[in-house]
């Protein structure tokens, strides 16, 4: 007995410095981290005069908003001078009709490939699969020439097209292995209960799938409304997406450069997918391990 | 409820044959059980049944209709599964009621049905709660509520009891029985426990290899078995399995058993004309633990012929009811069944009795019934 407790008094106070260190190391990346965002959200605070006198990473001595608003209402775009906020809307009207579509299609096709099972059901899938390690780059002109040819080309709807193509191949990544985990037995039951196959999908299958669709929707959010490369490749000026407006604004050269306006406008741009993490992060990392582990 | 056929069905996944040829017929009522080790093709057959896979060949007859094209959901059948299978996301209510629903049957029967069903299963407190929120128990009378709602003419039970515990399993098959005896349902039910099947069915199907072995009522597979499997898969302990002679011994039939130099001989007081054929034969001695026991006398039951020889015991395995006492005979381990208060010590020797009128012989060769 004397012998456990002075083994436990010993490792008590080991285990007290090893957890300071490992604390402390754990401060230094978070603040090696979060110090570039620190540093933009005190410069959006400060007004133009102020950067120019201060240094780099003194806090606003003023905190004003002038230049979020600026950045919002009235920052050139090129030759434009709406702000960004109508950049803001195309990435909305183009995400979230590729999340939500891109989502939905990738539980059909998980669904049915778990559940119903066809022949070649596995070359659908390993092809699938593939799809999810095609570079970006080499789609554009393929991509372009069929954008083209459906009329969609520089529209947000062929955007929004392009986004669904791409996405499917992870989305039906993430459904599938997370319904090979759903026991076959449910739909054998829902089959002699009558119910087809939407049926079955609809009112079983989907309500169950919460936690993936989470995965599945911070995952497409977060690529498509990050994307750069499509949105300058396929929609060009007043439809342009907001990733591809803060280049634009940020790389416009007239005048003084507004670092406090160039500032904002990047954490406009990052905002949603910061919040959608936010909200939702604790069902992605539930979710992404539910999903990927099994199966 | 109706009657249920199989003419010749057979089932091939690519070139592996899990069923072959396999015939059976119960009448309107009976309690069908399906028995076999895993990977019999047991399942397989219920699946048939139910419309979930489709034979390769052959004839499946729900009464005097044919359903081999016919769509599960218009076959009449409802299904227990192993897991239960019920959906996570709604409510027993909802569970129970889902089929009528999609059958669009109207929601003040619906209510009604529901009603009859928990009332029958004593699920009426569950109704509003989810499958996660209920025991294991509770969740295998749900997935009963389930079949029972649609009245069908057919329930089939896909092994429904093996994910409970001991305790609750042996309830849970009297209440199957109870059931049974009640709504006189025609039922066919999947089981890997010979137990479960004796006390359930009115007709057992013993299946290996996708091989239909017996198709029989309990009792007589029990007594008659047709081949050494089923012999030895139905009955715990199993039927133990001696090598013998059969020999003329003046003018009866005998059985002799070899053993270190002497040799057991074993009469048989009214052996059956088959036996003759094999007389001076090598045969499998095929007898059961109850059938050999400590000492008795030929007059202590009726109907039974006890023998007697003498044997060292090697092991006793007390069970309360019983001692199972292993012997050697042979070099096999044979298990006799023992009243405890005559049970021996290990390592002594007493008098064991065989009854006679209890035994199967098995040729060595097809292993079949003699």
């Amino acid at each position: 007995m004397a012998d456990i407790q002075t083994y436990s008094h010993d490792a008590g106070w080991k285990h007290t410095v090893l957890r300071g260190l490992l604390y402390l190391v754990l401060i230094l990346f978070a603040a090696y981290y979060l110090f570039p965002l620190i540093v933009m959200i005190s410069t959006s605070l400060k007004s133009l005069d102020e950067i120019r006198e201060g240094s780099l990473i003194s806090l606003p001595r003023v905190v004003t908003f002038d230049a979020w608003n600026y950045a919002w209402n009235e920052a050139c775009v090129g030759v434009e001078c709406t702000g960004i906020k109508i950049y803001f809307w195309n990435s909305v009207k183009m995400a979230v009709p590729a999340v939500l579509i891109s989502t939905f299609l990738g539980a059909i096709n998980g669904y049915a490939l778990t559940k119903w099972r066809f022949k070649g059901a596995n070359i659908v899938f390993a092809l699938l699969l593939f799809g999810c390690f095609i570079p970006f780059q080499v789609v554009l002109l393929p991509m372009s020439q069929v954008l083209g040819k459906l009329g969609l080309a520089s529209s947000t709807a062929g955007l929004v097209m392009v986004h669904v193509v791409y996405g499917l191949c992870f989305t039906t990544l993430f459904f599938r292995n997370y319904y090979v985990s759903i026991p076959d037995e449910l739909v054998k039951a829902a089959t002699i209960d009558g119910a087809g196959f939407f049926t079955i999908f609809w009112r079983i299958i989907l309500p169950i799938s919460t936690p993936i669709i989470v995965v599945s929707v911070i995952w497409q959010f977060t690529q498509i409304w990050n994307d750069f490369l499509f949105g300058a490749s396929f929609a060009s000026g007043a439809n342009a997406p907001m990733t591809v407006a803060l280049n634009n604004i940020v790389n416009t050269t007239t005048g003084v450069k507004q670092y406090n306006v160039d500032m904002a406008a990047a954490l406009l741009t990052g905002l949603p997918t910061l919040l959608v993490y936010v909200l939702a992060g604790k069902y992605f990392v539930r979710g992404l391990t539910a999903g990927s582990v099994k199966g | 409820m109706a009657s249920l056929t199989l003419d010749k069905v057979r089932k091939a996944f690519g070139p592996v044959e899990v069923l072959k040829e396999i015939n059976l017929a119960i009448d309107d009522g009976e309690f069908l059980v399906l028995v076999g080790p895993s990977g019999c093709g047991k399942s397989t057959l219920l699946n048939l049944i139910a419309g979930l896979e489709s034979s390769t060949d052959g004839e499946i007859r729900i009464g005097d209709r044919v359903i081999n094209d016919v769509h599960p959901k218009d076959r009449n059948i409802a299904m227990v599964f192993q897991s239960y299978a019920l959906y996570p996301n709604m409510t027993v209510r909802k569970n129970i009621t889902f089929g009528l629903e999609i059958r669009g049957v109207s929601n003040q029967e619906r209510d009604k049905a529901v009603a009859d069903v928990a009332k029958l299963l004593q699920i009426e407190p569950l109704l509003d709660r989810k499958p996660s929120q209920l025991s294991g128990g509770q969740r295998q009378r749900v997935a009963m509520g389930r079949a029972l709602v649609r009245d069908p003419d057919i329930f089939l039970f896909d092994e429904p009891l093996s994910n409970l515990d001991a305790k609750l399993r042996v309830d849970m098959r009297t209440e199957i029985k109870k059931l049974h005896q009640r709504l006189g349902s025609t039922i066919v039910y999947v089981t890997h426990d010979q137990i479960e099947a004796m006390t359930l069915a009115s007709r057992i199907a013993v299946m290996k290899d996708g091989i239909l072995q017996q198709f029989d009522t309990p009792q007589n597979i029990y007594e008659r078995p047709n081949n050494m499997f089923v012999a030895g898969f139905i009955g715990s302990p199993s039927m133990n399995f001696i090598d013998a002679t059969l020999v003329d011994d003046g003018g009866n039939l005998a059985v002799s058993i070899a053993r270190e130099g002497t040799t057991i001989v074993l009469p048989l007081f009214e052996a059956p004309e088959s036996y003759k054929a094999y007389a001076g034969k090598k045969v499998v001695f095929g007898i059961r633990p109850e059938a050999l026991t400590h000492k008795r006398t030929g007059s202590d039951e009726q109907g039974s012929q006890y023998v007697n020889f003498d044997s060292k015991v090697e092991v006793i395995e007390p069970t309360g009811a019983d001692t199972m006492t292993v012997i050697d005979i042979a070099g096999k381990e044979i298990v006799a069944r023992v009243r405890p208060d005559r049970a021996p010590t290990p390592g002594e020797s007493m008098t064991f009795s065989a009854d006679m009128s209890q035994i199967s012989l098995f040729d060595p060769e097809t292993e079949l019934r003699i």
